[in-house]
């Protein structure tokens, strides 16, 4: 089960369209035949490097024979038009045929080989193939290769006229269909394979992939898009010699894919365009620029593996942070009154812990105090209707998640995880002087919760949770005690679109309705962050630990939730609460969803107000108890 | 095929095959200790002739042929151990370090070859031999250079594997390559001995390339072939034993010998590549090597 949108309702739509827009209209602006040649080399070998990524980044598979495609593609294009007399719009797609023949023969030996073999193997064949093109040179013209080939023409019209406009669309084109093609295959059931065998190769078998199957595809595919580059590279420079065979050419391609990013589509792609101009412009520097190529493949290898790519995400999440860091500390002055009139006048105030600036809510008051926890995602004000009920007989007292609502963004590697998230809620009840409150946690509070009461640093009069599953053995309690819903994916996915905050907001709370809306506004607030790393964090937490508290018995606790949660995996809490010397009660809210405490606010009210009141009459038999000489 | 032709072929073929035992030993001691294939071993053998040339010839330093050898040798010694500091050593226990290394030395075979260009230029120069002449042995004529190189060849080889087997030092460089962690339990300096066998390798591919200097004309691709041919003789060998490249670089020699004869000079890597792979497929860890379950 994995979530994936189309493309058409990815973030990457826009700027693909705008990236597009702008290589469509720039021959207008570049006239110059020069730039324009550069150009068209980029889409060129944007496509061989993202097809090489295919196999060397996806697949994990060192074939190092990519460049040997390229020249099979080239030459198969030449020796076609050349003996065959073929015309050139035909050899072009049969350089893609016979290259991915070519590969599927490369499959051959690699489908037994692992690892450093495949790169020997691959070598070899490439070897073979540039000794077998050098010896025929009756046919290949030996080591000064095939020249004069005719150029793409259409009708009279050369592609060369007009400073090769003709050639810089259609390199455009080929660009756009090679990478349509491989994003396809990545995202198809065949990509998951081939990233499924790379990372981890007998899980993948076990469940089903053909490892032999999947390889020989792996090759073919990458081989389609280059074997038609190289024919297209033929009927551009109008030669095929065997240069392209050589260490020096594989060399170039290797840097672009690295220095792009590797196993990434776009990496590539986009540093074809740098790398292409890069050497160009040092072309004069003779042997030092091979030496500075060098050197930047082994820097870029060294110190940033993840290439340009890597850059350009950590740079949209720079952005990120600072909007979300902006609107926090507009909402915290413009709206504070709103936030305050909707949590039934509670003061919010502003609490510094060693995890950042943390907004709480606080109805004040000498009563029986209730720390309520939200999920992820959400914000304080989401127990809103709580604090209007039931704020006549207990003191509320609830506050934002660091990277949520109104708290400041946290420093992701320390204040993002339940951990973290406990710490907090153990300094709120410190700061506001809260004794022995009953904890309500939702969702990823619930787990705060939990850890919060097995720290046992500050005592809790009771825990109840909502939507959460306690887990002993994470990841694999985490799989069975939820449904592995798209919408539950979600929930660790750094960047929403607008489709997938709608979906979240509204299948966390409530689909979106002039109640619901400013829960929905809330969320593109949070921290992106937050999501990634709570979830990837999520194996530091002692589980085991809450787990034997909960069977220990001592805690009042019980399990609120929606009857129709739709995260939930019903069975596990079944099971688990019927398990032996389990004592807590699990109740289900009908029509409750995941949010039962706002959805179906009253049946909720009622049942936490008597779990409440049995919490804190049992702290209070404690209290006395521990009192009495 | 008269006796002479055939003792001809024999003679070229073991001429050919200690060469290449000298140029395929770095990179099957590198395989075999630390894992990984190293691409910039023909950019070693270059740099081994070029300083060979600086050193010794009247056009360099002038110091003589022989001192100009043990000076390259030395030096491409310290060569290796900066190269495995630079372009292995930050790679060393990742994950990906098989790739990661042909990547680096890949990248380091260009940035030598091309700085090699930029010290002495494109110009093709020759290290004059040490020994001018020929000589006759019962039916065989050989150039007294050939003969010096397989005299100092086989002392080279012979010396190495007493090192490997007697001292304790090449104990430990076979004990870390045996099994890693347990010689690092043992009390060994698993990176010293890592780059000392780096150095090694680099230091006999340098006199493989003073010895190849003065039989063929020196450019700074000059290590190309050598490192295909050395891959090739690995591949075939396996790295089991040490004697195992060994063995296989008089095959591939004499192969190569023959098939210059009968099928000619230009099928004659494409021979030697398709036999490579045939070995790949069917028993990838060599000709001369154990069985393993998995490659």
């Amino acid at each position: 089960m994995r979530y994936d949108p189309p493309f058409h309702r990815t973030n990457g739509l826009w700027p693909a369209l705008s990236i597009l827009a702008v290589l469509i209209g720039l021959p207008l602006f570049v006239v110059d035949p020069y730039t324009r040649h550069l150009l068209v080399l980029s889409f060129i070998f944007a496509a061989v490097a993202a097809s090489w990524d295919l196999s060397l980044g996806f697949g994990g598979l060192f074939n190092f024979a990519h460049g040997a495609l390229f020249a099979v593609g080239l030459y198969s294009f030449a020796l076609a038009v050349k003996f065959l007399g073929l015309s050139p719009w035909l050899a072009i797609p049969l350089g893609g045929l016979v290259a991915m023949i070519v590969a599927a023969l490369i499959a051959l030996p690699v489908l037994r080989l692992d690892g450093i073999y495949v790169i020997l193997v691959t070598i070899a064949v490439s070897q073979l193939l540039y000794q077998v093109t050098v010896s025929q040179s009756k046919w290949t013209g030996g080591t000064s290769g095939i020249v004069s080939l005719p150029a793409l023409r259409v009708g009279d019209y050369s592609f060369i006229r007009d400073g090769k406009i003709g050639y810089y669309y259609a390199a455009l084109l080929l660009l756009v269909l090679a990478t349509t093609f491989l994003y396809g295959v990545i995202r198809s059931p065949l990509g998951r394979a081939i990233v499924g065998l790379r990372d981890h190769k007998y899980f993948a078998i076990a469940r089903g992939v053909s490892e032999a199957r999947t390889r020989l595809l792996t090759l073919v595919a990458s081989a389609l898009f280059t074997g038609i580059a190289g024919a297209f590279y033929g009927s551009y420079v109008r030669v095929a010699s065997p240069d392209v065979f050589g260490l020096s050419f594989l060399t170039l391609i290797l840097s672009i894919l690295l220095v792009g990013g590797v196993a990434t589509l776009w990496g590539p792609i986009v540093s074809a365009f740098v790398m292409t101009f890069l050497s160009e412009a040092i072309v004069g520097l003779g042997p030092w620029r091979e030496i500075i190529m060098g050197i930047v493949i082994v820097l870029v290898v060294s110190f940033y593996p993840g290439g340009l790519w890597a850059a350009v995400q950590e740079l949209r999440e720079r952005i990120d942070t600072g909007r979300t860091a902006m609107l926090v500390s507009w909402r915290r002055r413009m709206q504070r009154r709103t936030r305050v009139d909707r949590m039934a006048g509670a003061e919010e105030f502003l609490l510094a812990t060693r995890h950042g600036c943390i907004a709480v809510s606080d109805t004040g008051g000498d009563k029986p105090a209730i720390l309520l926890l939200h999920g992820n995602s959400a914000c304080k004000e989401a127990f809103a209707k709580q604090f209007a009920a039931l704020k006549a007989e207990f003191r509320l007292v609830a506050f934002d998640l660091p990277g949520h609502g109104v708290s400041d963004n946290g420093d992701p590697e320390t204040s993002y995880n339940v951990i973290a998230y406990a710490e907090i809620a153990e300094a709120v009840i410190e700061a506001r002087g809260l004794h022995r409150p009953v904890v309500f946690g939702w969702s990823l509070g619930g787990y705060v919760g939990l850890e919060l009461a097995a720290r046992a640093k500050v005592p809790v009069a009771g825990l109840a949770i909502c939507g959460t599953s306690p887990l002993t053995v994470v990841p694999d309690d985490f799989a069975a005690g939820y449904d592995a819903s798209s919408h539950l994916i979600l929930a660790s996915k750094q960047y929403f679109t607008r489709a997938e905050a709608a979906a979240y907001a509204g299948s966390a709370t409530a689909p979106k309705s002039a109640e619901s809306a400013y829960l929905h506004r809330n969320l593109p607030r949070t921290d992106g962050r937050a999501r990634v790393y709570m979830m990837t964090k999520l194996p530091v937490v002692n589980w085991p630990r809450q787990m034997r508290m909960l069977r220990d018995g001592k805690l009042p606790f019980a399990i609120i939730n929606g009857a129709d949660d739709p995260f939930l995996n019903r069975g596990y809490l079944l099971a688990l609460c019927r398990s032996e010397g389990w004592s807590h009660p699990l109740v289900n809210i009908p029509n409750g969803k995941h949010a039962p405490f706002f959805n179906t606010p009253q049946t909720f009210n009622e049942i936490f107000l008597s779990f409440c009141r049995q919490a804190f009459a049992a702290a209070e038999g404690q209290d006395a108890r521990a009192t009495r000489p | 095929m008269d006796l002479q032709t055939l003792v001809s072929i024999l003679e070229s073929g073991a001429a050919l095959g200690i060469l290449y035992a000298l140029m395929a030993f770095g990179l099957a001691i590198v395989w075999t200790t630390l894992g990984i294939f190293n691409f910039a071993h023909g950019a070693f053998i270059a740099t081994g002739a070029y300083l060979a040339w600086q050193f010794g010839n009247a056009a360099g330093f002038g110091l003589g042929y022989w001192a100009g050898a043990i000076l390259a040798v030395l030096a491409m010694f310290a060569l290796g151990v900066v190269v495995q500091t630079l372009l292995v050593r930050p790679f060393e226990r990742h994950r990906d370090i098989v790739l990661l290394t042909v990547i680096t030395t890949l990248a380091g075979a260009s940035i030598i070859t091309n700085l090699l260009n930029v010290i002495w230029g494109p110009r093709m120069k020759q290290i004059e031999p040490a020994l001018g002449g020929e000589v006759t042995v019962g039916l065989v004529h050989v150039r007294s250079q050939e003969l010096v190189m397989v005299v100092v060849v086989a002392a080279t080889l012979f010396a190495i594997g007493w090192f490997l087997l007697r001292t304790p030092l090449g104990r430990s460089m076979r004990a870390v390559a045996q099994n890693r962690e347990a010689a690092q339990l043992m009390g060994l300096d698993v990176r010293l001995l890592y780059a000392l066998t780096f150095g090694l390798a680099a230091a006999v591919a340098g006199l493989a390339g003073v010895f190849i200097g003065s039989i063929r004309f020196m450019s700074p691709t000059m290590g190309d072939d050598p490192l295909q041919k050395a891959l090739v003789v690995v591949i075939l060998g396996g790295v089991a034993r040490f004697t195992s490249s060994i063995y296989a670089a008089f095959a591939v020699g004499i192969i190569e010998a023959f098939s210059t004869y009968f099928v000619g000079l230009y099928w004659t890597p494409a021979v030697l590549f398709g036999l490579m792979i045939a070995v790949l497929i069917i028993k990838p860890e060599g000709l001369f090597g154990r069985r393993q379950r998995s490659v």
